[in-house]
């Protein structure tokens, strides 16, 4: 206390700066709640899983910020009724994703539209919020073909629920790649009459074993969001192990020592050990002779 | 007469109690011992935060040390197997100096690279998990072979002496007798055990000598194996050999002139012998001249840009003194000294010897520390002082009492055995009156 009175003026700025703070908090606790926006992505992987892919952020001063840990409840409205269908929670960035793992675990209206709906149910900080989301189920039926020694990746897009196919529609083609997916085909491959495109494959495309995984994607459409089908094709160029790991190398570990330096560094050791532990004895020959 | 002359050498060349000077010289040298001790248990409680080395200059005065060190215990392979393979008779007394010093300069090259390891605790991981590849299990292989055999070196020759001691003390110090009875291993002279110990020594020079040169070598290849600016040569591995030449004789030169003259062995070390090592440390001296020459003038015209900055900094900038004193002092005023007659008296060779021991032990810092502070990358986003080295009062107390170490083994070793030959000397000297006769 003493040594607290010593310097009054920079107690009271202490005092000043922690109270100053302390209000501002408490002040946060009758702000105005601010409003979440949702936005909200289908994607449909072909004999894989669905998923919303959901993004929650606010406007404020004038600036987007990320929403996170928010708690999302997701609904499947299927004409007067609401099925609760599970809740997912917004990461640090304000996103997440809510699987479904069984497409038959929703289902569609009337009108064969599936619609979801994902609520927050709001907090002390934001105000409670909903966005809804209505899509038809496509499929992307693909299939690999050889003509005059060059490979096709065929693929045919129909609607799920009157089993038509979907001419007209824009379908990119593309190869997983480690960073970025190589587009392959024609800038805009475009769904024929029998809602069917064609699209070469290199065949100096690289790939482990010469394995491609082709991806055909429809894509954030405006009827059916997103619907993609991986294609493993054997019809790349295998990639040639460069690496030196599995090789007898002077940098590699001891258990893969070149042979040369297991050999000749033994025999000069050895060598020379043996030749010591013969000068030994001699000592000892000398003590009993 | 043969017998009396017998008496009088035994009583000259039989080990001594020390003098007041002796005994001053080993409190002083335990002093600094026990100095260093105490600085390397607070190395080891600390960590080698309480070295100057850093990120840079990773390796410091440690590692310059003992490639002293190791430079140093070449002089066992030259004098003692090199002038026996070359019947040089001269080298009769100098000889056991010369293998003392090699036992004394490899033990302590041993020791100090365990004071350089951060975790001395992590000495048998060395082993555990060597990998030939590398040259430090190289290093780690070479040092204990080296000792070993730089042992047999010193003590096969010793065995006849020793048995001569035990007699010589039986009546005046019984208890001493005994400790040399049982080291000179029942030793009586007989021909089987002459003949096994002769074979043993021809052996042991026969193989010391490539041991020693891989032991250089190897020394060499822990530098020249990394791709460092100073280091990257292919002239390293004889570079390194020429250079233990050099420190080796300067070494044994010193010790030989310190020895004379404390022991008063004026007769058996002679101004001939000066003049013969005065010559043998000439020659080393030319022989690491060329090899300098090697080193540092050709990479003027073919060094990329790095390597330039390099051997400016040497040359003309921050290492110039250091670069310089070790040139001049070192070696080449060794060598205008020594191609005198006179230079190659006992006094003047004294300072020769001492020029070149100092002179070797800083180029060894000069060929160590100024390329870890060139890495190809600048240095940078680290604080000013990793940018220099200097030693810090641990690194130089514990390098100092390393060589104090070294110097007490070397003391202990000249109190207690016969520092010149007995039995040789005793017969040489018989064998050189006949010769004489005969000549006359």
């Amino acid at each position: 206390m003493k040594n607290r009175l010593k310097h009054p003026l920079v107690f009271f700025v202490f005092i000043g700066i922690f109270l100053a703070t302390g209000q501002r908090a408490f002040y946060a606790q009758n702000t105005k709640k601010h409003t979440v926006r949702l936005k909200m992505d289908y994607t449909k992987i072909m004999d894989s899983v669905s998923y919303l892919y959901i993004k929650a952020f606010s406007r404020v001063d004038r600036e987007n910020i990320d929403v996170p840990n928010i708690d999302l409840t997701v609904y499947n409205e299927i004409d007067n009724e609401t099925i609760e269908l599970g809740s997912v929670k917004t990461n640090v960035s304000g996103e997440c994703k809510f699987v479904l793992k069984n497409f038959n675990t929703i289902t569609s209206d009337s009108s064969s539209n599936f619609n979801l709906q994902v609520k927050f149910n709001g907090n002390e900080l934001y105000k409670k919020a909903s966005k809804s989301i209505s899509f038809r189920d496509a499929s992307i039926e693909t299939n690999l073909i050889t003509k005059d020694s060059v490979n096709y990746v065929r693929a045919i897009l129909k609607d799920s629920e009157t089993d038509s196919v979907l001419s007209d529609q824009l379908v990119q083609v593309q190869v997983q790649r480690l960073f970025k997916p190589l587009k392959i085909g024609k800038e805009f491959n475009m769904t024929d009459e029998n809602g069917t495109i064609l699209v070469p494959v290199d065949s100096d495309i690289p790939g482990i074993n010469g394995q491609l995984i082709i991806e055909v994607i429809l894509a954030d459409n405006d009827d059916y969001g997103t619907v993609k089908a991986l294609v493993n094709a054997p019809i790349g160029t295998p990639i040639i192990e460069e690496s030196t790991f599995d090789n007898r190398t002077m940098w590699s570990t001891r258990n893969k020592t070149p042979l040369f330096l297991l050999i000749f560094p033994n025999l000069l050791i050895f060598g020379i050990w043996g030749i010591i532990v013969y000068l030994l004895v001699n000592l000892f020959k000398i003590s009993k002779s | 007469m043969i017998m009396k002359n017998y008496d009088v050498l035994l009583e000259k060349l039989a080990p001594r109690k020390f003098g007041k000077r002796g005994t001053i010289w080993v409190i002083f040298l335990s002093i600094i011992i026990v100095l260093g001790l105490i600085a390397y248990i607070d190395q080891v409680k600390k960590g080698q935060i309480v070295t100057n080395m850093r990120d840079y200059a990773l390796w410091g005065i440690y590692i310059s040390n003992f490639v002293f060190f190791v430079a140093t215990s070449f002089v066992g392979s030259v004098t003692v197997a090199i002038l026996r393979l070359t019947n040089n008779t001269w080298r009769t007394p100098l000889v056991r100096i010369a293998e003392i010093i090699t036992f004394a300069s490899i033990v302590m090259a041993g020791l100090t690279i365990m004071i350089d390891m951060g975790r001395p605790d992590r000495l048998l991981n060395l082993f555990i998990h060597a990998r030939l590849q590398s040259p430090i299990t190289w290093d780690v292989i070479i040092i204990p072979t080296t000792i070993a055999l730089s042992f047999l070196l010193l003590y096969f020759p010793l065995l006849p002496d020793l048995a001569i001691l035990k007699k010589f003390y039986k009546k005046t110090k019984p208890k001493l007798s005994k400790w040399y009875g049982k080291i000179s291993l029942n030793w009586t002279g007989s021909e089987r055990q002459k003949s096994i110990q002769e074979k043993s020594i021809k052996i042991i020079a026969v193989l010391i000598i490539p041991v020693s040169i891989m032991l250089q070598t190897i020394d060499a290849w822990l530098f020249s194996t990394t791709y460092r600016i100073g280091w990257d040569s292919t002239n390293m591995g004889a570079y390194f050999i020429s250079g233990a030449f050099v420190a080796g004789l300067g070494a044994l030169v010193t010790m030989v002139y310190v020895i004379r003259k404390v022991r008063g062995l004026d007769y058996y070390i002679t101004e001939y012998h000066f003049d013969k090592l005065g010559k043998f440390l000439a020659l080393a001296c030319l022989t690491y001249l060329y090899f300098n020459i090697n080193e540092y003038l050709i990479p003027i015209f073919t060094a990329p840009v790095e390597e330039d900055i390099h051997l400016n900094s040497l040359v003309f900038g921050e290492w110039a003194p250091i670069f310089w004193f070790a040139q001049i002092v070192g070696l080449l005023l060794p060598l205008v000294i020594l191609l005198f007659r006179k230079g190659r008296h006992p006094k003047p060779m004294l300072f020769v010897g001492l020029m070149v021991v100092i002179g070797s032990w800083w180029k060894r810092y000069i060929i160590v520390i100024p390329t870890l502070l060139h890495p190809f990358l600048p240095i940078e986003g680290v604080p000013e002082s990793w940018h220099h080295y200097f030693p810090s009062a641990h690194e130089w107390i514990i390098t100092f009492a390393t060589l104090a170490m070294a110097l007490l083994i070397i003391t202990l070793f000249v109190r207690y055995l016969p520092v010149v030959p007995i039995q040789r000397t005793a017969d040489e000297k018989n064998t050189t009156g006949i010769k004489k006769n005969k000549e006359s």
